[in-house]
């Protein structure tokens, strides 16, 4: 006990508790909010019209539909793709390259590359999709520069391959995040470690594979914690970009929820869709929670 | 370390911040083109035309709106999450831990699900507004807000706050004067998260704004460019590089405390 016998603290109790006031507030706003949509996903309550008023309970209907009716099952299969390439794949992977890489680097092509990728994850979400669907347009760059002179047709990308498109441009914006956490992860590795590995002949791949990576493992967790989830229930790129379309080919869970809810206006249907997608955040938290925990 | 970068490294990182600002050229080629129709061309014609457009009338209207909800929500995170760390991070509260560890998981609540409620709360009480949308994106912020602040405030040395106690400050001036001093980077983050979070909300003022001259530039952005005939496409880029400008700019203003903010997140998460 002891931070009690800081005498600054122990006597301005009451202004302290009085400083977290607004946070209890609001985190409890958050919290009873949330009880809310879980009240609302046994419920049949509508946007607009008669049931946005009458609304009654309807038990575990909301979730029976969840499984029986089409939708839901292939938005979260989308979504384990969209997660799985762009995420865990694409940002991680490519994130951590630069890492590793660009420590060796000098520092001006440092800075230049740094920037270029920072970029695109500082770029607005719209702006972002907006600059997609320019790039991946039948008279767009890709086009423009590789399909034509190559002698094809081009190729209208973002109506035939949906979710490879929306994939990429969710890497190109997000990488710059997991690059920023691994080479902050990097600097913290002591430098003797990597030295001593290098005296006792170990490769460059070697250094990084059986010195670095597992040292900076509570990092690579936390980071795919992160992003995983952020992924996970990401909605503006892939919604400006294609609004889940063409037919559901880039429905996300996300999109699934907004379209649900606001565009056909089941609130309680789109409730139990944040609640399933909240208990499957949860599983998927834990897991990574367990890989930050065990060190081996 | 490896002090020879070989060419090979260097021409494949050359060629990958090439790849990765290419999509770039097409915004920029037709945010100068006074006679902008959309297509990737060379312009005829170089001039700032299009920018006048994107300041003047509704878009210039956006703008504002698109700044006092940024800086209102980073602003108010920043103040709450303070006076709220501060105390988490200094007193033994019993089951803080859990309490934190409850405040990632509402980290990871998917915002789309409170939707519902927060639109309801915010009807009743006549919020669907600025102010409205500046609290509800507060409320979602403010676990990783609180979050980061603690591990920020964790890292002061708590001997200078007993010294400085000692030579007789008061808590005010031992927080004004040491505690927030020694953490700035880490406030400059928080600041510059919330900025540019509010900043590129999308979904919120989409709901909560109900018309034209509430729109913030990124729902007056999807509004512009899902609209279906004639599309002015040398006023819609001119308006998206004016809408990233802020979050770009604030970045670089702020980037030497970003690195060092960085590792907070990256060691305690």
């Amino acid at each position: 006990m002891k931070n009690q016998a800081n005498p600054w603290l122990t006597g301005n109790l009451f202004v302290l508790v009085l400083g977290m006031l607004p946070a209890i507030v609001l985190i409890g706003a958050l919290l009873y909010f949330t009880a809310w949509a879980f009240a609302f996903s046994f419920t049949d309550l509508a946007l607009v019209g008669r049931k946005s008023v009458e609304w009654s309970w309807v038990g575990l209907e909301n979730f029976e539909r969840l499984f029986t009716r089409r939708g839901f099952l292939e938005s979260l299969w989308t979504t384990v793709i969209f997660v799985f390439f762009s995420a865990i794949v694409g940002q991680s992977v490519l994130g951590f390259l630069l890492a590793a890489v660009l420590r060796g680097t000098q520092s001006s092509i440092r800075s230049v590359v740094e920037v270029c990728i920072m970029l695109g994850w500082l770029l607005p979400d719209i702006v972002a999709a907006f600059l997609w669907s320019a790039t991946t347009s039948q008279t767009g760059l890709i086009n423009q520069l590789i399909v034509v002179p190559l002698g094809f047709r081009p190729i209208n990308f973002i109506n035939e391959y949906a979710l490879p498109i929306v994939t990429i441009a969710n890497i190109w914006k997000g990488t710059a995040w997991s690059y920023l956490l691994f080479s902050a992860a990097l600097d913290s590795v002591s430098r003797e470690v990597v030295e001593a590995a290098k005296v006792d002949g170990a490769t460059p791949f070697q250094r990084i594979w059986l010195v670095q990576l597992p040292i900076i493992r509570p990092h690579i967790a936390t980071n795919m914690l992160f992003i995983t989830i952020w992924t996970f229930t990401y909605f503006p790129l892939i919604f400006a970009m294609t609004g889940g379309g063409p037919g559901r080919q880039t429905e996300t869970l996300a999109v699934f929820l907004y379209n649900q809810s606001f565009a056909r206006g089941n609130l309680g249907f789109g409730s139990a869709i944040s609640v399933a997608m909240l208990a499957i955040v949860g599983v998927l938290s834990l897991f990574y929670l367990r890989l930050l925990r065990e060190p081996k | 370390m490896d002090s020879q970068p070989s060419r090979l490294t260097a021409v494949a990182l050359a060629f990958m911040a090439v790849i990765w600002v290419s999509p770039f050229s097409w915004l920029i080629l037709n945010a100068f083109n006074p006679l902008s129709t959309g297509q990737l061309e060379i312009p005829r014609a170089f001039g700032f035309d299009n920018f006048g457009l994107a300041v003047s009338g509704n878009a210039g209207r956006q703008f504002l709106n698109s700044i006092i909800i940024a800086a209102g929500t980073a602003t108010l995170s920043v103040l709450v999450g303070i006076s709220a760390a501060y105390p988490l991070s200094r007193l033994r509260i019993p089951g803080r831990n859990a309490l934190l560890w409850t405040l990632v998981l509402l980290r990871m609540l998917p915002s789309a699900g409170v939707l519902v409620p927060l639109y309801f709360a915010a009807q009743r009480s006549g919020l669907l507004n600025q102010l409205g949308v500046i609290v509800a994106l507060t409320i979602l912020n403010l676990p990783f807000t609180l979050l980061l602040l603690k591990n920020f405030f964790d890292t002061v040395p708590i001997e200078l706050e007993e010294a400085a106690y000692v030579e007789g400050a008061s808590l005010l001036q031992i927080v004004t004067k040491i505690v927030l001093p020694m953490s700035r980077a880490g406030i400059a983050v928080v600041w510059f998260f919330s900025f540019t979070g509010a900043w590129n909300e999308f979904l919120l003022p989409l709901i909560f704004a109900r018309v034209q001259d509430a729109f913030p530039m990124s729902v007056g952005l999807y509004a512009a460019f899902g609209q279906q005939g004639a599309i002015n496409y040398g006023f819609l880029t001119a308006f998206s590089i004016l809408y990233a400008a802020p979050a770009v700019g604030v970045y670089f203003l702020l980037r030497r405390n970003m690195n060092t903010g960085f590792a907070g997140v990256g060691v305690k998460g």
